[in-house]
C-alpha cells in the first residue's frame, strides 16, 4: 500500500498527569473520508489539536507524506496542506462573512483562485452568500458552522480535519453539512472527520475508527463499523 | 472670540492627538494580549530623546557622555520616522523581556502588568543614567518648520506651527493606522488574533509575529508622541512620558478598552477639555483629565465606545 497522507505512530498526549490519547495508531491515504468516532472526552478533539500542533505529543509521531510533523509549528500546518476546522466553530464573530472567508486564504497570492474558490463556497453554501457582509457574529449556530468550514476549504487544504461539525445543529442542518463534506469528498479532498454523530459521519465516511478513553477499540470500513452490533449499541442507539 | 475659541480648540486637539498615539498604543497590545503595556510613557520618553539626538542635539553635562552628540544632525521629519521606529524596536524588546518568558511559561496574564512596569522604570533610568535628569529645548526647535513661520494666522486665531504640525502628524498616523487595521491583509490578521489566537495560527496566521508586530507599532506610536511633544514644548526630563502614559491611558479607558475610535475620540475629548481650562489654572488641568474619566465611567463602565463585556456564566 502506498505511503498515507497522514498517519499517528504510537501517539500519546497528556494534559498533566491525565492521559489523554495513549498509543493512537491511525492512517488516512490520499481520498479518504475518515471518521474519528466516541463519546464526550474520549480524546477526539485531543488527536485533531496534537495533529495541528496546538498540543504536543508525550510519544509516538505524526507524519505527513510519511515525514515527521514534529518540529512544525501550528501556523505552518495549513502551507503544508492541512487544514483544520476547529470545534466549536471559532468563526471570527468581529469581522464580516466574507472578511472570515478571505482570511481563510491569508497564505495565498493567488487573487483569480482565491475568487474562484470564494464562488465555490457561495455555491456550497448559498446561505453565506446571502450574508456576506454581515458580522459573523450575528448569524446562526448552523451557519457559523458552514463559514467555518468554507473558511478551511479557502486555504485549499490537501486534507481537511474537521471537529464535530454537526455539534449543537439542528437535524436537518447536520444533514445540510453532511452533504456538504461527501460533495468535497467526491472532489478529490481527503477528509479526517471527527464526530459524536456517528451514524451521520459513518454514512458518508471510507473508514472509520472509534476512541474510547484514549484508545482505539474499533476500526474498519465504515459499512462493518454501521454494522458492528458492539458500536450500535454504544453509539447508534442500539 | 471667536478666534480665541478656535485657538484653544486647534492646541487641544493638537494634544488630544498625541494622547490618541498613546492610547492607540495601548490598545494594539491590549487587543491581542488583553494586558496593559506599562512600559509605553517610557518609550514615549525615548521617542522624544532619541528625536533629539538624531535632530543633532548633545548631552548635557549630568549624562554619561558629556557634551557628546551625533555627527552633523537630520531634518525633523526623518529624525521623527528613526526615533519612532527606535521606540518600536526597543518595544520588542520590551516584549521579549517582560511579555515572552511569561506567555512561554503559561503565566497569569496580569503579572505582565507588572514585568512591564518595571521594564518601563529601568528604561526611564537608563535614559536618565545616559541623558542625565536637566530638561533638554531641541537644537533647532523652530528648524522643525522647515522655513515656515512660527506661528499661524488661521481665520484671526494666531496658532504655533508646530502645533498644527503635531496635530497633522498625529491624525495622519492614527489614520493610516486605523486604515492598514479595518482594510489591509495584515491588519485583518492582527485582528483575527487579537479575537483567537489559536484560530488565527490554523489559519496560517503566526500569531507570535502578530504579537511582535502591535508591540513595535505601539512602541513606534508612543515614541512618534515622545518626538512630537519634545520639539513643540521641551524634553523636561527622562520621566515626562510617565505623564503622558498615565494620560493615554485614561484617554484608553474614556474611550473603550480595546476599541480604536474609542482610543481617538477619548483622545480628542481629554486634549479638548484641557484646552479649555484657562491658563491660570493650568494646576488643574491633570485634576480635570481624570475627573471626566471618573463621570464617564460612573455613567458608562465600559467606556465611551467599548464593547460592553459580556460575562460568561
Amino acid at each position: 500500500m502506498s505511503t498515507p497522507l497522514l498517519e499517528l505512530q504510537g501517539l500519546s498526549v497528556r494534559y498533566g498527569s491525565v492521559q489523554a490519547l495513549q498509543g493512537i495508531n491511525l492512517a488516512v491515504h490520499q481520498g479518504e473520508l475518515v471518521t474519528l468516532l466516541g463519546s464526550n472526552g474520549a480524546g477526539k478533539s485531543t488527536t485533531l489539536r496534537a495533529i495541528s500542533a496546538l498540543v504536543p505529543a508525550a510519544e509516538g509521531q505524526i507524519l505527513w507524506r510519511g515525514g515527521s510533523l514534529a518540529r512544525v509549528p501550528a501556523h505552518r500546518l495549513l502551507k503544508l496542506g492541512i487544514g483544520h476546522c476547529p470545534e466549536g466553530r471559532r468563526v471570527l464573530s468581529r469581522q464580516s462573512v466574507a472578511e472570515n472567508l478571505m482570511l481563510g486564504a491569508y497564505l495565498r497570492r493567488d487573487r483569480a483562485g482565491i475568487t474562484a474558490d470564494l464562488e465555490r463556497c457561495y455555491g456550497l453554501f448559498p446561505r453565506l452568500a446571502e450574508r456576506r457582509s454581515q458580522l459573523a457574529g450575528a448569524l446562526s449556530g448552523g451557519e457559523q458552522q458552514m463559514l467555518a468550514i468554507a473558511r478551511a476549504l479557502m486555504g485549499r487544504p490537501e486534507l481537511l480535519l474537521l471537529d464535530e461539525p454537526s455539534l449543537g445543529l439542528a437535524p436537518k442542518l447536520v444533514g445540510e453539512v453532511m452533504r456538504a463534506l461527501a460533495q468535497l469528498h467526491r472532489e478529490g479532498l481527503t477528509l479526517l472527520l471527527v464526530e459524536q454523530n456517528a451514524q451521520a459521519a459513518l454514512e458518508i465516511a471510507n473508514r472509520g475508527y472509534v476512541l474510547e478513553a484514549g484508545q482505539l477499540t474499533l476500526q474498519g470500513p465504515a459499512r462493518e463499523l454501521l454494522a458492528n452490533p458492539s458500536l450500535r449499541a454504544a453509539y447508534l442507539g442500539g | 472670540m471667536i478666534e480665541a475659541l478656535l485657538q484653544l480648540l486647534l492646541n487641544g486637539a493638537a494634544s488630544g492627538g498625541v494622547y490618541a498615539l498613546v492610547a492607540l498604543g495601548y490598545t494594539l497590545v491590549f487587543s491581542v494580549l488583553g494586558v496593559i503595556n506599562f512600559a509605553q510613557g517610557a518609550l514615549f520618553s525615548i521617542g522624544g530623546y532619541l528625536t533629539y539626538l538624531l535632530m543633532g542635539g548633545r548631552i548635557g553635562v549630568n549624562g554619561a557622555l558629556p557634551g557628546w552628540g551625533l555627527p552633523g544632525g537630520l531634518p525633523f521629519a526623518l529624525a521623527l520616522l528613526l526615533a519612532a521606529a527606535g521606540s518600536g524596536l526597543i518595544s520588542l524588546l520590551v516584549e521579549r523581556v517582560a511579555f515572552a518568558p511569561l506567555r512561554r511559561r503559561g503565566a497569569e496574564p496580569l503579572l505582565a502588568l507588572i514585568t512591564s512596569l518595571g521594564a518601563g522604570v529601568v528604561l526611564v533610568n537608563l535614559l536618565q543614567l545616559l541623558m542625565g535628569a536637566e530638561g533638554y529645548a531641541f537644537p533647532h526647535g523652530a528648524d522643525a518648520l522647515a522655513g515656515l513661520p512660527d506661528v499661524l494666522v488661521i481665520g484671526g486665531a494666531r496658532i504655533r506651527t508646530i502645533q498644527v504640525l503635531l496635530l497633522l502628524i498625529s491624525a495622519a498616523a492614527v489614520l493610516a493606522l486605523s486604515l492598514w487595521l479595518e482594510r489591509s491583509k495584515g491588519g485583518r490578521a492582527l485582528r483575527a488574533v487579537a479575537e483567537d489566537a489559536t484560530t488565527a495560527q490554523l489559519l496560517g496566521i503566526n500569531s507570535a509575529a502578530m504579537v511582535r508586530l502591535a508591540f513595535f507599532l505601539s512602541g513606534a506610536l508612543a515614541g512618534l508622541g515622545g518626538g512630537l511633544i519634545g520639539v513643540s514644548v521641551s524634553l523636561p526630563g527622562p520621566y515626562f512620558g510617565i505623564g503622558y502614559g498615565l494620560k493615554g491611558l485614561a484617554v484608553l479607558v474614556l474611550g473603550g478598552l480595546g476599541s480604536v475610535p474609542g482610543a481617538i475620540a477619548g483622545g480628542l475629548l481629554m486634549g479638548l477639555a484641557e484646552a479649555l481650562v484657562p491658563s491660570d489654572a493650568s494646576g488643574w488641568r491633570d485634576a480635570l483629565a481624570f475627573a471626566i474619566l471618573f463621570v464617564v465611567l460612573l455613567l458608562r463602565p465600559s467606556g465611551l465606545l467599548g464593547r460592553r463585556t459580556v460575562e460568561k456564566v
